[in-house]
């Protein structure tokens, strides 16, 4: 019988982690807000931490995991024993997880996530880092996974280990450039002002700053005339300007476009930062059958994505990144869900220069020539259909504005159609299928376009379904389904394709289908 | 037919994957028709109380109790007239078809889908009967997928041994289940 092992002792410190964070803010916030007054009631709530402890240390104490020949058997629970056998063959993602306290003391949080759920199948927090080589070791079989080294491109390792080969490596110039293109600025910001609004830090950061209107005593927290005062500085200003209440109205304007334009670099900043801190030196490799990322400049998180488990390949680019040359690749794979690591996990290319995206598509998608795909447009009379539609909305709303607007509502309405005009010619311009023996694609998008891949050993269902407007138009949409989609995944569903085409299509698709064994 | 290897000893199996357009027994649309009587009952009898409860009440003025009792006959008459008509529809509006790598179902009066399911793809399949399919000796098949929006894909109206044999005939080919 194999050996049995057991999670890091330190297991019990980053289990309480979750609690202890809940404490951490109150008591950063006393530590603000505290002063003379001495603790608080806050204090007292320390001891509710006890059960947490309790239940910590039991969990650590009762857990055990061995490494069976076929299969990960995890036991646990001193009152309900739980003993859960995980085929490594169902082991989607071996995902590890450490952050600056991980990296402290050389441990990694693990996440064994197979097909099922949404929830990871289990949850090792925390293993010495050790644990994690042997478990890949055991998971992904005799492909050997050494730690990513720093191996030029096609530059083999020990005749042993599979190649490492380097599909993408950022740099921080492309970090900032996915920063800038993405802009996550706006979250960070809120964020921000809110923890600054919520403990009235601001005040007491830039308290000493010589403010003309400076109160010089500190009011109580949360008193409610120090909550007005909040708008102080810049943001008082951009108000005075906006209420005309002070100053000249061309000036005012001016101000208040000036604030606005600073608050707007800001952001772009921020998101420029946090990429750089979350994304810091990605590398995306391909060792032996698996994808694997590595990223973060705090929190390093490397993820494994074993390549016959990616179900679809997404490319997704905006209007920045065509005016940078730039693009965004990312892959669902069958498996675990919920959370940002999840979500991050799936971009395998959080930005591309155009030019080595064949590239990249190639290292994952064998075969596949990105810019060689012979997109076929879908029914001519697609236009219109969406034009009319979108007529017959406008029309349908507007009598409801008309009351309030009177003959704007008519200008309103023509812009309205106009630019549902420029929209559906761009769209339906834009909106593609194409198929080969291999793969079956589809583009869609305007602003924002995006193309997904799917290889057909990766196709479950496909399905044709017609409204009555379809079958009017003798139209159907053509949908295609993987295991894996996520709510915001782009699938691969073809609207306004002629009813032949449709039809055609999903018997070709199914045959293919059929004929394949899919294997998650 | 390869089914012959590895079915269990069976005699003459009916020909599922006959590759034909099936309807499906027209005893569903009964089963179907049964559902709704009880759906009506179930939406109108609580109206129907608080109704009797207003007709009771002597301070509505008589038009509106008529009105009321007018709307309240309507709408349940309609409601009964249409879960009455629409099984019949939907019958007439599906079928399906199985060969020796799909099974493909039809079905939907107003939005029609048509819906392939390849072999290789099923993981794996129940055949339930809830108690009035039960009374009329049909079943539901019911397809898992690893799909993400047809990860389940239901066949109604079946009698209930076909949906066995068809149940039979989905079952995973080889032993080797990747999955």
């Amino acid at each position: 019988m194999p050996s049995e092992r057991r999670l890091h002792p330190l297991s019990i410190l980053f289990a309480l982690g979750d609690q202890l964070r809940a404490f951490a803010l109150p008591a950063i916030a006393l530590f603000f807000t505290a002063g003379s007054k001495g603790w608080g009631w806050e204090v007292w709530t320390l001891p509710l931490l006890i059960p947490s402890l309790v239940a910590a240390v039991l969990r650590y104490v009762s857990f055990r995991y061995r490494y069976e020949p076929g299969e990960l058997v995890i036991r646990s629970g001193i009152l309900f024993r739980n003993e859960r056998h995980v085929p490594y063959a169902r082991i989607q993602n071996l995902d590890a997880v450490q952050n600056v306290l991980h990296r402290l003391f050389g441990v990694v949080e693990v996440r064994v996530e197979t097909g099922a759920g949404t929830e990871p199948e289990a949850r090792m927090r925390v293993l010495p880092l050790s644990a994690l080589q042997e478990m890949r070791a055991h998971v992904f079989g005799n492909r050997a996974v050494e730690p990513i080294v720093e191996a030029a491109p096609g530059e083999t390792q020990a005749s042993t280990a599979p190649a490492v080969r380097t599909l993408l490596h950022l740099t921080p110039r492309e970090l900032a450039i996915c920063g800038l293109i993405q802009n996550k600025g706006g979250v960070l910001l809120a964020a921000g002002l809110g923890l600054l609004w919520e403990w009235n830090v601001a005040d007491r950061m830039f308290g000493w700053l010589p403010i003309p209107d400076w109160r010089p005593e500190l009011p109580e927290r949360l008193d409610p005339d120090r909550l007005e005062a909040v708008g102080r500085g810049a943001l008082h200003d951009a108000i005075v300007a906006f209420t005309g209440a002070a100053g000249s109205l061309p000036l005012a304007i001016l101000a208040a476009a000036l604030f606005v334009l600073m608050l707007l670099a800001l952001v772009r900043l921020l998101s420029v930062v946090w990429t750089l801190v979350q994304l810091y030196d990605f590398r995306l490799t391909r060792t032996g059958e698996d994808l694997r990322t590595e990223y973060g400049l705090l929190t390093r998180v490397a993820a494994t994505v074993p390549l016959r488990r990616v179900q679809t390949l997404t490319i997704r680019e905006g209007v920045l990144h065509r005016l940078f040359g730039y693009t965004s690749v990312r892959v669902d794979s069958a498996g675990g869900d919920g959370g940002e690591t999840a979500a991050n996990r799936a971009w395998i290319a959080p930005i591309v220069r155009r030019a080595a995206l064949p590239a990249l598509v190639r290292g994952v998608l064998a075969g596949v020539d990105v810019d060689a795909l012979d997109w076929q447009p879908v029914h001519p009379r697609a236009f219109a259909r969406r034009l009319r539609r979108s007529v017959v909305l406008s029309a349908l709303v507007l009598p409801a504005v008309v009351g309030p607007l009177g003959w704007w509502a008519l200008a309103i309405f023509a812009a309205a159609v106009a630019w549902s005009a420029v929209h559906a010619r761009h769209w339906i311009a834009w909106l593609g299928w194409t198929g080969t023996d291999h793969i079956m694609a589809m583009r869609s998008g305007w602003l924002w376009r995006q193309i997904t891949i799917a290889p057909l050993t990766k196709l479950q269902v496909i399905s044709t379904h017609a409204t009555p407007f379809d079958r009017r138009a003798g139209m159907a949409t053509l949908r295609v389904d993987t295991a894996g989609a996520k709510d915001a995944t782009h699938r691969i569903v073809v609207p306004y394709l002629p009813a032949d085409t449709a039809a055609g299509l999903q018997a070709v698709l199914t045959r293919h289908a059929a004929a394949t064994e899919f294997a998650w | 037919m390869d089914t012959a290897a590895t079915a269990p000893p069976s005699p003459p199996q009916p020909a599922v994957a006959d590759g034909l357009e099936h309807r499906l027994d027209p005893r569903i649309v009964r089963v179907h028709r049964m559902g709704g009587w009880i759906t009506t009952a179930v939406t109108a009898g609580p109206f129907g109380v608080v109704l009797i409860g207003a007709l009771l009440n002597p301070d509505p003025p008589v038009w509106l109790k008529a009105l009321l009792t007018a709307l309240w006959a309507g709408l349940s008459l309609l409601l009964g007239w249409w879960l009455h008509r629409y099984p019949a529809l939907a019958y007439d509006h599906a079928s399906y078809r199985i060969d020796e790598d799909v099974i493909e179902i039809r079905r939907g009066v107003v939005f029609r889908r048509v819906i392939s399911v390849p072999r290789t793809r099923v993981q794996h399949t129940d055949v339930s009967q809830g108690p009035i399919e039960r009374a009329y000796g049909l079943g539901t098949l019911v397809i898992y997928t690893a799909g993400t929006e047809y990860a389940r894909v239901s066949l109604s109206g079946l009698e209930h041994g076909r949906a066995l044999a068809i149940r039979d005939h989905l079952l995973p080919r080889g032993g080797a289940d990747a999955v």
